[in-house]
């Protein structure tokens, strides 16, 4: 057994500059994988926790990416050489806690890959990692109506499940400090950079290491099973994420109702408002927002009577979920509620006021999809507040 | 003798089309004057477009808030959408289509004087900005 007393005679050696004899540890799909997934992790956190929502897009993008790589990875865990494979790591709670006592007593050896509490480790990280693969496709069709699951995912759902994936995304940060915090200390303890080793893929050779059991890798085997499996995940979700989505609008905008709100201003999708909104506006157009607006009874009982068919209540969109409550005050201003102000807060006020949007109400000029009564993240494009109106 | 002839029919042709395009606007105008009782005075539908006025609504004193008060440029809504300009020599259809025309008269008239305009004074407004 090697002691870690040992290691302090040998260390010195090495810092010399003497040729240190090191043996490969991490192959290098477990090195690019981890600092893959380092990236990824990175990208989607910042994304997912830092950055305004225009970001979805890459955030999806970095979840998948991660998602992937979790999944070569378990394909790697069964077919990959010793230190890579799971059953070349991973213990059973009593070895676990056997290397926690030799750690507490001083005795612990030094495993040339992953020691047990490392190989907790991993599987913690590679489940928070498909954990939050798995809310994020679920909250990404339901809240925003898009990717593989959003033809079949309520609002209420996706957002329920947004709220998990939340919590996932903070526990993974949590194993993640936990993670280098652990490698500090191990790296301390054993004498050695095992940052460097994953970088390098080698560790310098001791007697007595723990050894992980030699397996032969199965390269071949692992690429064409990782391919197959991600080609068909990628041809299943594509087929999947190309399903109309639920509950949102699919129709154009009645062209009456287009031609004649558009004339003063954006043509709000019905789908923004609750019905007993719209039938008060409809009641009020003779004084709509400080002007008359009325038209003849025939064209109004037309419009009244598509707004309603096709209003908040009658689609399962964000905007129609977090919009279908009457404002008291306010019953069809959408820029006076709650949400608009909470999700428009950090735009400031050059921006409405300059010629690009010139007014709040002014949708179009930021969301490219407002018309469509989408108003999905990533078609958000923000004006300059000097630019000039297109 | 048959190029004569042929000349004659395209002159024809030509005299009518304009005819037909300067129609509408000018039985608009027609009908306007002829409710009023008086000729239109183009002076008067200018004072009248940019005057302020009070009765209507708040926001909107005045046609200017919204046309400008230069009938040959764009105007913009207060919701930010812009609005042809209503000088007919850059925007040619413009008063050519009567419901649209009445249409509008009647909402802005409400907005700017709280009240609908009289014959006399759509007829002076549209002498001006047929002649802008």
């Amino acid at each position: 057994m090697y002691r870690a007393t040992a290691d302090q005679h040998e260390e010195p050696r090495s810092r010399t500059g003497g040729p240190v004899r090191t043996v490969r540890v991490w192959d290098p799909f477990v090195r690019i994988f981890h600092w893959t997934l380092v990236a990824a992790v990175a990208v989607a956190a910042a994304t997912g926790l830092l950055a305004d929502a225009p970001w979805i897009d890459v955030h999806v993008w970095a979840g998948t990416v991660m998602a992937g790589l979790v999944a070569a990875r378990v394909v790697w865990g069964f077919l990959g050489p010793g230190s890579a494979r799971f059953a070349g790591f991973v213990v059973g709670p009593r070895a676990v806690l056997a290397h926690l006592r030799e750690l507490r007593t001083g005795t612990a050896g030094r495993h040339l890959g992953h020691n047990p509490l490392g190989a907790l480790m991993v599987l913690a990280l590679l489940a928070a990692a498909a954990g939050l693969a798995l809310t994020g496709v679920v909250a990404y069709g339901g809240v925003l109506k898009a990717g593989p699951l959003a033809f079949t995912t309520g609002y209420t759902d996706g957002r329920a499940v947004l709220e998990v994936h939340e919590l996932l995304a903070y526990f993974l940060l949590a194993l993640i400090a936990l993670h280098v915090a652990g490698v500090v200390f191990e790296s301390r303890r054993s004498h050695e950079n095992l940052a460097r080793a994953m970088v390098t893929g080698r560790k310098p050779a001791r007697p007595d290491d723990h050894l992980p059991a030699a397996r032969p890798a199965r390269p071949v085997a692992a690429a064409a099973l990782a391919l197959a499996t991600l080609g068909i995940a990628a041809a299943g979700l594509g087929t999947l994420a190309a399903r109309p989505p639920l509950g949102v609008p699919t129709a154009a905008l009645d062209p009456a109702y287009a031609a004649e709100c558009a004339a003063c201003h954006v043509a709000y999708h019905p789908s923004l408002l609750p019905r007993a909104s719209w039938t008060a506006l409809f009641d009020g157009l003779d004084d709509h927002f400080g002007e008359d607006a009325s038209l003849d009874p025939a064209t109004t009982g037309r419009l009244r009577a598509w707004a309603l068919a096709n209003a908040a209540e009658a689609y399962d969109t964000k905007a129609a979920n977090r919009l279908r409550a009457v404002e008291p005050a306010a019953p069809f201003t959408i820029t006076g509620t709650r949400f608009w102000q909470r999700t428009h807060a950090d735009i400031p006020d050059s921006v409405f006021a300059g010629s690009a949007v010139v007014s709040k109400g002014n949708c179009e000029a930021c969301h490219a999809d407002a018309r469509a009564g989408r108003f999905y993240p990533g078609n958000i494009r923000i004006p300059a507040p000097t630019e000039s109106h297109p | 003798m048959t190029r004569i002839l042929a000349a004659l029919a395209v002159a024809a042709a030509l005299a009518a089309g304009t005819a037909l395009a300067a129609g509408p606007r000018d039985t608009l105008l027609a009908g306007y004057v002829a409710e009023a009782g008086a000729p239109a005075s183009a002076a008067r539908g200018e004072a009248f477009f940019k005057a302020t006025h009070s009765g209507g609504k708040p926001d909107t004193a005045s046609c200017t808030a919204c046309h400008t008060a230069d009938p040959r440029s764009a105007g913009r809504t207060r919701a930010g959408k812009p609005i042809e300009p209503m000088a007919v020599s850059v925007s040619p259809d413009r008063f050519t289509d009567p419901a649209k025309v009445e249409k509008w008269f009647r909402r802005n008239c409400n907005s700017v004087l709280g009240r609908e305009c009289t014959a006399a004074e759509k007829a002076d407004v549209v002498a001006w900005l047929t002649g802008q």
